[in-house]
């Protein structure tokens, strides 16, 4: 559906994508990823046919973004960051002036609007003027006015971003609802956003794509944690006990509350398995709280990619 | 054909729904009905359709930035250029449509000082082709303003700056003109260039307006005013999708 080839973007000096590549299926929803900056929101301005690269190529739909400009925007519906709307304007008449300028056969146009509307669950407001909406309204506008045209392909720059969290649960569910018809690319920095909507996730860094690949995918390709374990008792006895009993692992303390102590033991192939930690507390005398197997998430996937070598240790 | 008559719709509305049209539209058609009454009221001369036309071009000289500001300047500072860029519409469609809605508005404030020369003649004999004319006179001279506004108005995001930079342009472009000025640049400018800047000045075709004689020159002169201000509005454009 979507394919970038060496795509390559500067302004004036600075360059923003250094040549990246990327395809995405039909149906697949993309989470991008990346810090600030990054070159997320121009790939997505060049895939829109906004934005002229610099070098490369990339088409949507077999249409390519700069020869076949206006075939790519019919194809596609953008959400572009922070939202901009005519907020002079109703909810139906812009929806309307969307519907027409998108190419919506006039015959067709109210039926599209209806199910954008109810999609997006705007059928209480669409009487109001759009400066009178609550920023989450209004970020549903922006997504209704993306879909009333029913474009195969779906490119959402920072949907959720300065939602409060009932909002963000919502607007996530509609992307979610959305992905099951359209092909969906979206970026954003929360994290767990990506784990739960999307299908695949590409992390871009400084201009270039440094990860590629399901969520799960990733995560594997970092080292496990190990094990945390919390534990009820005096912290220097709980301690002597686990070294005794856990030969050659690395036991530290992560964390010390009135009554009980978190113990974090190795980490990578070498962690011991969890029956062995359990009976060494239990056979100690104390009792045991807590015993997790901890795995690499999203976060530390990220940081990892993003973050300068040596600085990564510290936020760890 | 399509494309602009939608962003011309929404562009025509949007004006309807702002504040600024009323006033905009209020004031210069005081101003213009004062001053051509005015003369009547205080020393009993005859009012006339002549002197409404004869302020016309300095009245949009001073209003007209104020209204062309917006054109831009606004959709970019509220990022809705951007959304409007990724419509499938050309860059020319949504300059046309624009200007027209702009030129559709004006249409409209014009339309409201009718009064004046219908009251003119109910009450005595007023010749009406020159009337006609002096209205799609005034018609173009508002055009080709109002490409010089929007053209102003693409090279910025401040409204404040597009207005300021319109009015001076548009009083400079229409001053240099004047015969008075031509006259006193006479000493330091070659021949040609004195001939190229009052061809080029809107202010040669003002008796045209005053008169309401219309000549064929003077249509092909401010469609060309016009087109030349609206294909640069469309570079305009077309450049920022390289800059973003």
């Amino acid at each position: 559906m979507i394919e970038v080839e060496r795509l390559e973007k500067s302004y004036g000096f600075a360059r923003a994508l250094k040549g990246i590549s990327f395809a995405v299926a039909k149906g697949e929803v993309i989470g991008f990823l990346g810090p600030n900056g990054a070159g997320k929101s121009t790939t997505m301005k060049i895939l829109t046919g906004y934005l002229l690269p610099s070098g490369g190529r990339a088409s949507v739909a077999g249409h390519d973004v700069v020869q076949e400009s206006l075939a790519v925007r019919r194809c596609i519906g953008y959400l572009p960051e922070s939202t901009p709307l005519y907020a002079e304007m109703r909810v139906d008449e812009y929806l309307r002036f969307v519907a027409d300028i998108r190419g919506v056969a006039s015959a067709k146009a109210p039926s599209a609007i209806a199910r954008a509307v109810e999609l997006c669950g705007l059928s209480r407001v669409t009487g109001k003027n759009i400066v009178e909406l609550s920023k989450g309204y209004k970020q549903r506008v922006g997504l209704a006015q993306a879909i009333v045209h029913e474009p195969p392909v779906l490119i959402l720059d920072e949907p959720t971003s300065g939602l409060d969290p009932n909002q963000i649960v919502e607007v996530r569910k509609l992307i979610e609802r959305l992905g099951q018809e359209h092909t969906v690319v979206l970026s954003t920095h929360y994290l767990q956003e990506v784990e739960k909507s999307c299908t695949r996730v590409i992390v871009v860094h400084q201009g270039q794509i440094v990860a590629d690949g399901t969520h799960q995918q990733l995560c594997a390709q970092r080292p496990a944690k190990g094990l945390r374990v919390v534990v009820r008792g005096a912290e220097p006895a709980v301690l002597a006990t686990l070294r005794a009993a856990l030969p050659g692992q690395a036991i530290d303390v992560a964390e010390r509350a009135a009554d009980r102590t978190t113990f974090r033991i190795a980490s990578g192939a070498e962690a011991p398995a969890e029956q062995q930690v359990a009976r060494a507390v239990v056979n100690g005398g104390f009792d045991l709280v807590e015993l997790v197997r901890e795995h690499a998430t999203l976060e530390d996937v990220f940081r990892a990619l993003t973050l300068p070598a040596g600085q990564e240790v510290a936020h760890a | 054909m399509r494309e602009t008559l939608v962003v011309f719709r929404r562009e025509l509305k949007s004006f309807f729904l702002s504040p600024i049209a009323y006033v905009f539209g209020i004031l210069l058609v005081s101003v213009l009905l004062w001053y051509s009454t005015e003369p009547a009221l205080q020393n009993g001369l005859p009012a006339s359709a002549i002197a409404l036309f004869g302020t016309l071009p300095f009245m949009l000289i001073l209003f007209l930035p104020g209204l062309t500001m917006r054109t831009w300047a606004e959709e970019r500072k509220l990022g809705t250029l951007e959304l409007l860029m990724t419509f499938p519409v050309t860059i020319k469609q949504l300059v046309l449509g624009k200007f027209f809605a702009a030129l559709a508005y004006l249409a409209c404030v014009l339309v409201l000082t009718l009064g004046l020369p219908l009251t003119l003649g109910a009450y005595g004999k007023l010749d009406w082709p020159p009337v006609f004319g002096s209205y799609v006179a005034s018609l173009l001279f508002s055009g080709a303003f109002l490409a010089v506004g929007m053209f102003w108005s693409s090279l910025t995001r401040d409204q404040i700056v597009a207005m300021l930079l319109s009015l001076v342009s548009l009083f400079a472009l229409y001053q240099i003109g004047n015969p008075a000025n031509v006259e006193y640049t006479v000493y330091w400018l070659p021949s040609w260039a004195i001939d190229l800047i009052s061809a080029v000045s809107p202010h040669r075709y003002f008796l045209s307006i005053a008169r309401g004689v219309l000549d064929t020159r003077d249509i092909v002169y401010f469609a060309c005013f016009c087109g030349f201000f609206l294909y640069m509005n469309a570079l305009v454009l077309h450049a920022r999708r390289m800059k973003g």
